[in-house]
């Protein structure tokens, strides 16, 4: 069994590097990505509906870093510093973090279909969220949004788990249910104690949406994404031995329960922490990874961090696409991401079958 | 989204403080206090300690900057009257052309349907921004001072800008003080006093209380003259919806113009401003008379059809005997049209044979 086990793994490797080989080297895109994402962030900005000027944007900002002063109004300067940076630098942050929470997911479960979405994170975090934003009770956003994702999580595969062994199958019927009821809990509260059009509010925060994004939402996001998102990287090699199942990354040496439920926890932290400042949005933890595993193959050394880099990317010009769009009225971006990120997959899934 | 991740302290302030502390000719002191009974309760406008008021041998009151107001309990300090003004629904903007600040007005938006007549030639100068409620951004490229809201939903991350964002940015906001959601702050129940002193805080904020004074007396006067309606009938106040309809409840403007009008609110017993009321507790109140809210995207004649078409709702009394009264949406939240509208209301139910 053992043995059986090493044989395919190693099989599986070396499977992978020809693939690999065939297309682009990891680090090639990881490269190309990390140069978009730069070149996003830079040119985002300078979209909005205010009609800034590419020049006088850039200016305000590297006012803002000390080099030189903004040509605009304090107001228009506000708009680019206060405003839009943020918003972008968050929408990257949150990306990210919910692409690679998404393929982590998807490794420890052994399950394509597993996301934030899809076990039931987002919706405790949204519980957890909603808990603090409706009915006031005092503990921060994340931690709140946090224990939510956790909670749920924890229902999720403890209900797995109860059913039998935890199977892929099991652990997306669980998180089927668990973010039914939690779905539930959150509309109970709102129904119950939002007066008169504060819905419209909490709906766009249901919906996924950056639109009150500033510093402290950069702070947050972007220090889950290093402080969670970095010591998850480092995991690839076990996600790795997991996408063989747990016999084989027993084999390998990896406590297998211990790991599972550290990753888990991991992406739990990492997901509530994005919820708490973004609200859910749907799709990214889904979609990228899988958008990614076919420009590199499934090595979770390439797969987490190019995962990363294309969701940040994802998100800041979904992000843009929202606030502008309709200018002057916004969209919750996860209507944006919703709408692309359905028919993304589904081209995703005809492709595959052409691969295999 | 997300209140906490805002930082209430950010209050960057932009605008240095152009305190411009005038010189009463003569310490007015007592004039100051009439000033301070005159905006209204003491509840609201407390004009801070470095605020005072100042007249020149006259009867005109002008306010002295800076003024800091507690709306809707979040404090906004003027330190000059508002010269760019972004404003949100129609009752703001109606509010500001009656007290002739359309010159002030920068853009508005969210607008509910036109303004009354004698408004038109002055709102037609004026830039709709939006039909909805803009984004923060929309908002901000017009550099308004103040962006003074309808409702406080309009002041958020995802429409025109938190408010303690925009005071991080130097830009003053301001909700009509009627449509507060705190507690502390909700008028329970709204009375004209508390439309009037709308007026009057407007009028201090901008400088202008002398017109304020002038446009309350009128008002009043107007709504002294109203003939009540004596025949005990009973309304609904019938705001939108179709499966479970939006009614004028029991503290809000709609309760108040009821009142003033002669009409007993099958809702009164509803404590909220307005709230969803199911047909079954309507049909079962049979009202004499139903008050149809007509806008541009719900008109009066739309609420008509739906009470002709649904069997239980076109056994009512009201629909039957066609005994409707239409007041136009804007007239329907608190603001300067709600006199016209209770003697809009009489006359039509006067026109009805009522």
């Amino acid at each position: 069994m053992t043995k059986a086990g090493m044989t395919t793994v190693q099989q599986a490797r070396e499977a992978e590097v020809v693939k690999t080989s065939r297309s682009l080297p990891a680090a090639v895109w990881a490269v190309i990505l990390s140069v978009l994402l730069a070149a996003s962030i830079v040119v985002a900005v300078t979209i909005g509906p205010a009609g800034l000027t590419a020049g006088d944007v850039w200016a305000s900002i590297l006012a803002h870093l000390g080099f030189g002063d903004p040509t605009l109004s304090p107001l228009r300067d506000g708009i680019v510093w206060q405003l839009r940076m943020p918003r972008v630098l968050t929408a990257a942050a949150v990306g990210a973090g919910l692409a690679l929470a998404g393929a982590i997911m998807q490794a420890v479960t052994r399950n394509p279909l597993a996301d934030p979405y899809l076990l039931g994170l987002s919706s405790g975090a949204s519980v957890g969220a909603v808990i603090v934003l409706v009915l006031g009770v005092s503990i921060a956003l994340p931690f709140a949004a946090f224990a939510g994702a956790l909670v749920a999580l924890g229902f999720t595969l403890v209900l797995a788990g109860a059913a039998g062994r935890i199977t892929p199958t099991r652990t997306v019927l669980a998180g089927l249910a668990v973010s039914s009821v939690f779905g539930a809990v959150t509309s109970l509260i709102i129904f119950w104690s939002a007066t008169g059009d504060s819905y419209r509010e909490i709906l766009n925060w249901l919906l996924g949406s950056l639109a009150g994004a500033e510093w402290p939402a950069v702070a947050i996001s972007v220090g889950a994404l290093l402080l969670v998102g970095g010591p998850l990287l480092a995991s690839a090699r076990t996600l790795d031995a997991f996408a063989f199942g747990d016999a084989s990354a027993a084999a390998l040496g990896v406590n297998v329960d211990r790991t599972r439920w550290l990753l888990l926890g991991g992406t739990a932290l990492l997901t509530g922490a994005m919820v708490s400042v973004s609200g859910s949005i749907g799709f990214i933890g889904l979609v990228l990874p899988h958008a990614v595993r076919l420009l590199t193959g499934p090595g979770h050394r390439a797969l987490l961090p190019l995962s990363a880099l294309a969701g940040a990317i994802f998100l800041i010009w979904a992000d843009t696409a929202a606030r502008t769009l309709f200018d002057p009225r916004e969209l919750p971006v996860g209507i944006i991401t919703a709408l692309v990120g359905g028919p993304v997959f589904a081209v995703l899934i005809l492709r595959s079958r052409r691969i295999s | 989204m997300s209140a906490t991740v805002r930082v209430r302290s950010l209050v960057l302030s932009l605008h240095p403080p152009e305190a411009t502390i005038r010189r009463s000719v003569v310490p007015l002191v007592t004039l100051a206090a009439s000033v301070a009974l005159l905006s209204g309760c003491a509840a609201t406008p407390e004009p801070s300690s470095t605020a005072a008021a100042s007249g020149s041998g006259t009867d005109t009151a002008s306010t002295g900057y800076p003024l800091t107001v507690d709306n809707c309990g979040t404090e906004v300090t003027f330190t000059q009257a508002p010269q760019k003004v972004v404003t949100i629904k129609s009752t703001t903007l109606e509010t500001l052309l009656a007290l002739g600040l359309g010159d002030h007005v920068v853009g508005s938006a969210f607008t509910d349907g036109p303004v009354p007549d004698d408004q038109a030639d002055a709102a037609a100068a004026i830039t709709s921004i939006s039909d909805f409620v803009p984004g923060q951004e929309a908002t901000l490229a017009l550099e308004p001072d103040l962006v003074y809201a309808g409702w406080e939903s309009n002041l958020t991350a995802e429409g025109a800008g938190d408010r303690a964002t925009l005071a991080g940015l130097g830009v003053n906001s301001y909700v009509a003080p009627s449509a507060c959601k705190e507690e502390a702050y909700k008028p329970d129940p709204l009375t004209f006093d508390d439309v009037f002193s709308e007026i009057e805080e407007v009028g201090a904020i901008f400088d202008v209380s002398d017109r304020a004074a002038e446009l309350v007396a009128e008002q009043e006067k107007d709504l002294a003259a109203v003939t009540k309606n004596e025949s005990g009938l009973t309304a609904l106040w019938y705001s939108s919806g179709t499966d479970t309809p939006y009614v004028g409840a029991g503290i809000g403007a709609p309760e108040m113009m009821m009142e003033a009008a002669g009409l007993e609110n099958i809702a009164a017993d509803v404590h909220d401003t307005w709230s969803a009321l199911g047909w079954e507790s309507i049909v079962a109140d049979d009202p004499d008379v139903i008050v149809l809210i007509d806008a541009t995207w719900n008109t009066a004649a739309s609420k008509i059809a739906t009470l002709e078409a649904n069997p239980a709702t076109a056994e009512l009394t009201a629909v039957k005997e066609k005994h409707y009264v239409t007041v136009p949406f804007p007239a329907g939240e608190a603001g300067v049209r709600n006199v016209d509208a209770v003697s809009s209301i009489t006359d039509q139910l006067e026109t009805l044979g009522l």
